[in-house]
């Protein structure tokens, strides 16, 4: 009777373990698939890790690759920006060239002025502009109209004088800058333009002052000429 | 009584083993070889007691032995890089279909006797039965 207790209890512990075991692994398996990760084997997490890292070394050398060429444009970029700037520079030379810019700077103040007997000939402005231009004047304008390359100074009916096409009356303010000593002596000279002009009985006055303003050139030169006729000569030697 | 033991120690373990916390994904592989090395020797039991020589302490010592046999060698196999542990499946599962096979033939030559004994019954007296029949 003994021993039938006791195999009955030991069988009941038995299937109790065995049950027990097989529930707790149904539900092992179960749950493996919510929380794969946390629950992988070894080896397929350390396959998995390889994988990664090989992407990740992927990725990297595509980063590496992306920054050599930003680098690459940035370079670029600096040079473009450079013969912008440089450009643009050019283009300020060239409009002071053109005298399309305000300028200052020192200079001399000559002022031409018509009498009651004597006045003043378009003749005798383009020579003073002769003059001025001679003596290494950087900038002239005559009643602020500035004096540039192509600038006319005609006479209409021995009466009007027209500078840039456009009217200019007395008195005649001629500003120029440049060296105040250069321009100033190469007028004042013996013999010289205002010797010239004062034997001739009119009105001159010839001042140096340090501060001199000429205005820009109004027009443009599209509108005076398009080189219409003018054409390049290629001659070839 | 032994049957009810049975039943009581199934259900105390399914309730146990569904609240019994998660193992390791690692683990699992150990303790599913031992649930079938456990399997194999509670087979090997029934077919055992139908046979008449069951005997208490080679169940236990097969019930335990095996179970931690197969873990052991399960572990030296993931050791060595060699599943071993599908040779130990192997070797239970067969034994589990030979002991099945144990059991079904017992329970169907029962099944058959039982068959022919009650027609030799009837052979035998058939006016007991029509009596029977009348009542």
């Amino acid at each position: 009777m003994k021993g039938k207790i006791t195999m009955t209890i030991t069988i009941g512990c038995t299937a109790l373990i065995l049950t027990m075991i097989m529930f707790t692994q149904f539900k092992t398996v179960d749950k493996t698939d919510i929380t794969v990760i946390e629950t992988m084997r070894e080896t397929e997490l350390r396959s998995e890790l390889a994988s990664w890292r090989d992407k990740y070394e992927e990725i990297e050398e595509k980063i590496e690759e992306t920054n050599s060429k930003i680098n690459e444009y940035e370079q670029e970029l600096q040079n473009d920006v450079n013969t912008a700037n440089l450009l643009q520079q050019e283009v300020k030379e060239a409009e002071g060239y053109l005298g399309y810019t305000n300028l200052q700077g020192e200079g001399i103040k000559v002022t031409l002025q018509d009498t009651e007997f004597k006045s003043i000939t378009y003749s005798d402005l383009l020579r003073l502009v002769n003059e001025l231009n001679a003596a290494g004047a950087d900038a002239i304008s005559i009643n602020d109209e500035r004096i540039i390359s192509r600038t006319d100074i005609t006479v209409v009916n021995n009466i009007k004088i027209l500078i840039n096409a456009r009217r200019v009356t007395s008195p005649y303010i001629v500003k120029a800058i440049g060296d105040k000593k250069y321009l100033e002596s190469a007028l004042t000279v013996k013999n010289g333009y205002i010797d010239e002009i004062r034997f001739e009985e009119k009105l001159i006055d010839c001042t140096v002052e340090d501060n001199i303003f000429i205005p820009a050139y109004e027009g443009t030169y599209k509108e005076k000429q398009d080189f219409n006729y003018a054409k390049e000569n290629k001659v070839e030697e | 009584m032994i049957y009810i033991a049975i039943i009581l120690g199934c259900i105390i373990g399914a309730i146990l083993g569904v609240n019994a916390p998660v193992i390791p994904y690692t683990y699992s592989s150990y303790l599913s070889i031992a649930i079938i090395a456990a399997l194999d020797t509670v087979f090997g039991g029934i077919a055992s007691v139908l046979k008449g020589n069951f005997d208490l302490k080679i169940f236990l010592s097969g019930f335990f032995g095996n179970s931690i046999l197969s873990i052991a060698l399960t572990y030296l196999g993931e050791k060595l890089n060699v599943d071993i542990y599908l040779a130990a499946i192997v070797v239970f599962v067969g034994r589990m279909f030979t002991n099945l096979a144990i059991i079904r033939r017992y329970y169907i030559d029962r099944w058959v006797n039982l068959i022919e004994k009650n027609k030799k019954n009837k052979d035998i007296n058939p006016e007991i039965e029509s009596k029977e029949d009348s009542n």
